[in-house]
């Protein structure tokens, strides 16, 4: 790094190691202290302590600059580029750090995790250009504000801190996670690709695709470049529904709340369980019996005729001059 | 042992291009890289890609006289007019593979403006078009099924009757070692910017490809050439890419003049790298600079136009120091860069060794000369990466049955084994920092024989300590610490040719300037340098020097 | 201090004795408020899911009413406060889409200008009454009850939107309340995380696997009890958690998960009955007489 101040900062790390080789599957804490320039960034304070103190900490790290992806991990129990965490933001008063590797994802060495769920996620989206023609010559015509709009997702650098902190993944691998949905937005997106039916329609359908999403937000939060995945997935949401896939649950409890507003102004929590569940569905429907029941022991069954907000004609009226504009 | 057609080491632009072109021909190509592809240092190129457009009026001649005259007339013109001639097809290639590339009010590729060149033809995404573009590639290895080693290091190149037949490398995730046998080689490993302190360059830029290729040897050619970008932010040494110039930013001293008007009145901030390195560094010496700095004023391209074109640069100005743009001009100072030296190469990525290619960063073609302009690394890698691609498939149909035998592995296993071995000694990080002060300080923007002798002296003393360094960690898995040792002796391999190539160079040109010679001369020198590894010579180095290949341009005086 | 009250949905509906409770808490502490009785819901972010620019115009038409009365928002359930500060958000930054958004609600006679703010229950004691002047109309000490804090996703995600960066005490409101009466922060890593609440319909393995982790585990490391801002998070944590505990673990749903104002309660020395204790899925009975053991001041 370029010249230190003779000012230096003591930054306390306490790091999660592992090593297959020696401990048996054990993990176990370690910690360092170093004297480093007050301006550091996490990463700089561990690539100190790699190159004077610990040889043996493995870890990813290349471009320094937020661009190349290598060093996410988790600081302070948050996944965080540490190139761009700058020591004085996490630890103002010189508290001790911890540092782990990124979740949801198997550990290969200490902070180094295996990129293969983040890259098999990625895959599942067939994530490349489908065009269905080629131009007979120069390149395809598009808007630039086509382009430009692309450029949230286009800014992922499959750090994997969304795939690292999202919820769903925490109880169920079977997710394709929020890196992938935001890779596959990018494709709807984009003018050129002849495939965006096909793409909203598989991850509508599929186990595990764009209906899975908690809306936890994490993904936003925890996104060192700005893509916000999560409100990706929001749009394709919008899309898929606005391309007539209305197979889903998930469809159906929009639908069912946007409707419940319209008429009562208010949310009709029962109409929206049945609704979600499908009249039709039997089993469905048989499984939010215990719940019904207990609540209404309890005497706190939403009632059976909603209730609506006052005056909630006003409400309907603006639904019409909404669904009119469009 | 691994076999294939086509081993192609390094998973950026022109290793993933080269790839492409391989598969699509139905040969069998993997490749090897020590980082995931999408890891690659292409990912840092900001700024944008050239390449003239006839139908949009431009011509290949324009763009190559640009190039030629931003070489300070040492770029060999037959391979220029390749790039040139390629380019055009080159950039509309990746546009139709999804490259999100900015457009004009017509929806066709639209331009900024770039350094060295009157005629806007360098085509962008924001300021992320390496990283833009490496991405689509790697999306498209993905759509060809693309074999990559992950994560696995080359330690060398097997050689067999001068001939290159494979690799020896570590799969860096379990420790063990293999032979992958290949019956061409394609080496398109990055360039060297570790071998320098401070540098633009990620951690990983260690000049591997570039020394195992010497040690195969092949020649390094101009070494001496390094450059410098201008604008380099302040205390981190992040690049801030020269688009922001290209967008219409000036370069301020202290007293907020515009200073580039006393070097280069014409072209002014988007002069040729080179140039406005040095009339910063001028700046900067006799004390019109601020705390080591000049300063990039963006402030009056305004806020909307700065977070739509140059988005990237805002953000590092903002999270790394905390800088507005919009608001503040930023501090900036030159930065070693990007190396136009590399292996030597003809126009189709060939190599003196049969069977050993290289393009990208770690060649030298040579299309950029003495001094680089912006936007020309990424053509490079795109057309000579597709080139090497080409060829490659066309050597080996002449090649035979792969060998069988693991000499090589046997005595790389046994090296690397004796370096774990070695007795508690020095740490590698601090003879890298040695050396690598020693380099910048010795061959910096301005150079001269003391400096570049005090740059030989530096590093004999740390070739001194190679024998002495040791490694801590022991273990197999994910060993970083025996990687960086063996980095470490790549860098120095590539730090003899570049003090040797300076020292040899008696003039002035491009990126190469002497103090104490200021002057181009032409007639004596009008030669590349090519540095060869040779035990037998003093300083391990022994010199050569070839020709320029000169087609329509006559060399004149450069004047910016 | 006088707030425009919005209850929300489920407060006035699977929730009632989170609305019992709050009303009984701000009388208590003299908090004047207004309901807004003719705003309607928040969408919840699912209704935004369909068309989220109808969700916007009616959470700015709830902003628009409460600007009209001069007064600050105040609402009970986290999922309100994060769909209504960002909606808040969008609009004072953009003053094309606001324009956008008033032109519908022009019909009603209702223009929003950007001034409206609002705030949880849980924020505006700590920031506008201040936990000295709560502590005050305590009349026991929580002592030695471990309360597992549960945020809500919605109260702590986007920062930005939700105004951390002015407002740090946001971060820790929670543990703040439990420290201020009386009682230990059980603390645990899903405190922040997600409830399951809005895939229940959707994939309802997985939410019965966040209910299960975030339950257990707090119960694991010896929580009383689990306290939360957000209605929702409620409805799954607490009514969904024997279906869960069962499914997941393979035990019983032994952690109570209370309201903010229900905590609030206990400290100054109301009855079950009062804040709807009893009403509960998850058996609020050993907390209760834990609570009722602790020594009262007068």
């Amino acid at each position: 790094m370029p010249d230190a101040k003779q000012e230096t900062m003591n930054v306390k790390l306490k790091v999660k190691r592992y090593d297959p080789a020696d401990s048996g599957g054990k993990t176990w804490w370690q910690e360092y202290e170093v004297d480093i320039h007050p301006d550091s960034t996490v990463l700089d304070s561990l690539i100190e302590v790699r190159e004077q103190n610990d040889g043996t900490l493995a870890m990813r790290c290349a471009c320094r600059a937020s661009i190349c992806g290598s060093c996410g991990m988790k600081v302070n129990g948050t996944a965080k580029l540490v190139c761009k965490t700058r020591v004085v933001d996490v630890a103002p008063n010189g508290e001790q750090l911890i540092i782990e590797p990124m979740g949801n994802q198997h550990v290969v060495k200490d902070l180094v995790i295996s990129l293969d769920t983040f890259f098999s996620q990625i895959k599942r989206v067939e994530p490349f250009l489908q065009p269905d023609h080629v131009p007979a010559q120069g390149e395809y015509i598009a808007s630039n504000s086509s382009m430009e709009n692309l450029l949230t997702s286009m800014n992922c650098i499959m750090c994997g801190c969304c795939v690292s902190d999202c919820t769903v993944l925490e109880v169920d691998s079977n997710f394709i996670g929020p890196a992938a949905l935001a890779k596959a937005w990018r494709f709807t997106e984009d003018p050129r690709d002849g495939k965006r039916d096909e793409r909203l329609k598989t991850l509508n359908d599929e186990d595990g695709g764009m209906w899975d999403c908690t809306r936890c937000m994490k993904c936003v939060d925890v996104c060192p470049k700005g893509v916000a995945p999560m409100d990706r997935i929001m749009e394709l949401r919008e899309a898929a529904i606005e391309a007539g896939n209305t197979n889903t649950s998930g469809y159906r409890h929009t639908e069912s709340f946007y409707n419940s507003v319209k008429k009562n102004g208010r949310l009709d929590e029962t109409r929206l369980a049945i609704d979600s569940a499908g009249w039709t569905n039997l089993p469905r429907l048989l499984d939010l019996a215990p719940i019904g029941i207990a609540a209404m022991r309890k005497g706190k069954l939403p009632p059976l005729m909603p209730h609506k907000s006052e005056d909630n004609q006003k409400v309907k009226d603006l639904y019409k001059s909404v669904e009119d504009e469009s | 042992m691994y076999e294939h057609d086509v081993l192609i080491i390094g998973g950026g632009l022109a290793g993933l291009r080269a790839a492409v072109e391989v598969t699509r021909a139905g040969a069998d190509v993997a490749v090897i890289s020590k980082v995931h592809p999408v890891r690659s240092h292409s990912n840092a190129a900001q700024g944008g890609i050239n390449a003239p457009l006839t139908d949009r009026g431009d011509e290949w001649e324009g763009h190559a006289y640009d190039t030629i005259k931003g070489s300070d007339f040492l770029a060999d013109q037959d391979a220029v007019e390749v790039m040139s001639s390629e380019a055009g097809e080159a950039v509309l290639e990746l546009e139709r593979m999804g490259v999100i590339f900015s457009r004009g009010d017509d929806g066709k590729l639209g331009t900024r403006a770039f350094g060295g060149q009157k005629v806007a033809r360098t085509f962008f995404v924001g300021a992320i078009t390496g990283s833009a573009i490496l991405h689509v590639l790697f999306e498209q290895s993905l759509k060809l099924g693309l074999n990559v080693y992950e994560e696995w290091f080359v330690t060398k190149l097997i050689i067999e009757d001068g001939v290159c037949r494979g690799v020896v490398a570590i799969d860096l995730k379990s420790g063990e070692m293999h032979t992958i046998r290949a019956k061409a080689v394609i080496m398109a490993a990055g360039g060297a910017g570790r071998v320098f302190e401070p540098s633009t360059n990620a951690l990983i830029c260690t000049g591997d490809g570039l020394s195992l290729a010497y040690r195969a040897g092949v020649p390094l050619m101009d070494m001496e050439m390094i450059q410098y970008h201008p604008t380099t932010l302040a205390r981190t040494g992040i690049l801030m890419s020269e688009a922001a110039r290209g967008e219409g930013a000036y370069l301020l001293n202290a007293s907020g003049e515009r200073f580039m008007e006393k070097t280069a009145p014409d072209y002014m901030e988007l002069a040729s790298r080179d140039v406005v390195s040095r009339a910063e560094q001028t700046e900067i010496d006799e004390g019109r600079g601020i705390d080591g700095n000049v300063l990039l004023d963006l402030r009056h391209l305004g806020r909307s136009y700065i977070e739509a074109k140059l988005g990237y640069l805002q953000e590092v100005s903002v999270e790394f120091l905390g800088i507005d743009m919009a608001e503040q001009p930023v501090p900036v100072q030159p930065g070693m860069h990007y190396i136009m030296g590399g292996i030597k190469t003809d126009v189709d990525g060939a190599t003196n060794v049969p069977g050993l290619y290289a393009a990208g960063e770690c060649a030298n073609v040579s299309v950029h000369g003495a001094n680089r302009l912006g936007a020309n690394s990424l053509l490079d890698t795109v057309v000579f990466g597709r080139r090497s691609g080409v060829h490659a498939v066309e050597y080996i149909k002449g090649v035979g049955a792969h060998s069988k035998t693991e000499e090589d592995l046997a005595s790389e296993k046994a090296r690397l084994q004796a370096l774990l071995d070695r007795p508690k000694g020095e740490r590698v990080a601090t003879i890298r920092d040695d050396m690598a002060r020693g380099m910048t300080k010795g061959i910096g923007v301005f150079r001269d024989q003391t400096s570049m002798e005090g740059a030989l002296e530096n590093l004999k003393n740390v070739k001194s300590r190679m024998g002495g360094f040791s490694i801590e960690n022991k273990g197999k898995v994910f060993n970083t610490d025996l990687m960086f040792g063996l980095e470490l002796e790549f860098m120095i391999d590539c730090a003899d040719a570049v003090v040797a190539g300076a020292l040899t160079r008696k003039e002035s040109r491009g990126a190469h300037f002497r103090t104490d010679i200021t002057e181009r001369d032409d007639e004596n020198w009008l030669k590349h340098t090519l540095m060869y590894q040779d035990d037998e010579a003093e300083t391990g180095v022994r010199v050569e020097t070839s020709d320029v290949k000169i087609t329509q341009w006559e060399p004149v005086k450069r004047v910016y | 201090m006088k707030y425009a009250f919005y209850p929300g949905c489920v407060a006035r509906g699977g929730a009632p004795e989170l609305y019992d409770s709050a009303l009984a808490v701000m009388e208590r502490l003299g908090i004047e408020h207004v309901e807004l009785t003719k705003a309607a819901c928040t969408g919840a972010g699912v209704l935004q899911e369909k068309n989220l620019k109808m969700g916007d115009i009616l959470n700015v038409r709830t902003f628009a009413m409460a600007e009209q009365m001069g007064l600050p928002i105040m609402v009970l359930c986290s999922t309100c406060q994060g769909v209504m500060s960002q909606a808040n958000h969008r609009v004072k930054k953009d003053p094309e889409y606001l324009a956008e958004v008033n032109k519908h609600l022009a019909a009603e006679g209702l223009e929003y200008k950007g001034t409206t703010s609002v705030k949880h229950l849980l924020w505006a004691l700590i920031e506008d009454i201040g936990l000295e002047k709560l502590k005050e109309t305590f009349t026991r000490e929580l002592t030695g009850m471990n309360m597992a804090p549960f945020y809500g996703c919605y109260m702590v995600r986007p920062t930005d939107a939700l105004e951390f960066k002015a407002n740090p005490t946001r971060e820790t409101s929670l543990e703040d309340l439990i420290e201020a009466v009386g009682g230990t922060v059980t603390d645990f890593a899903g405190k922040t995380a997600c409830c399951g609440f809005p895939i229940l319909f959707i994939n309802q393995a997985n939410s019965m696997k966040m209910v299960a982790n975030h339950t257990g585990t707090a119960k694991d490391l010896g929580a009383d009890a689990m306290v939360t801002p957000c209605p929702l998070c409620h409805l799954n944590l607490d009514g969904y958690q024997p279906k869960a505990r069962k499914q997941v673990r393979g035990d019983k749903a032994d952690l109570p998960v209370i309201h903010v104002p229900q905590l609030i309660g206990l400290a100054m020395g109301m009855s079950e009955k009062a804040l709807g204790l009893q009403k509960h899925i998850v058996s609020t009975k050993e907390i209760v007489r834990k609570a009722e053991a602790l020594p009262t001041r007068v």
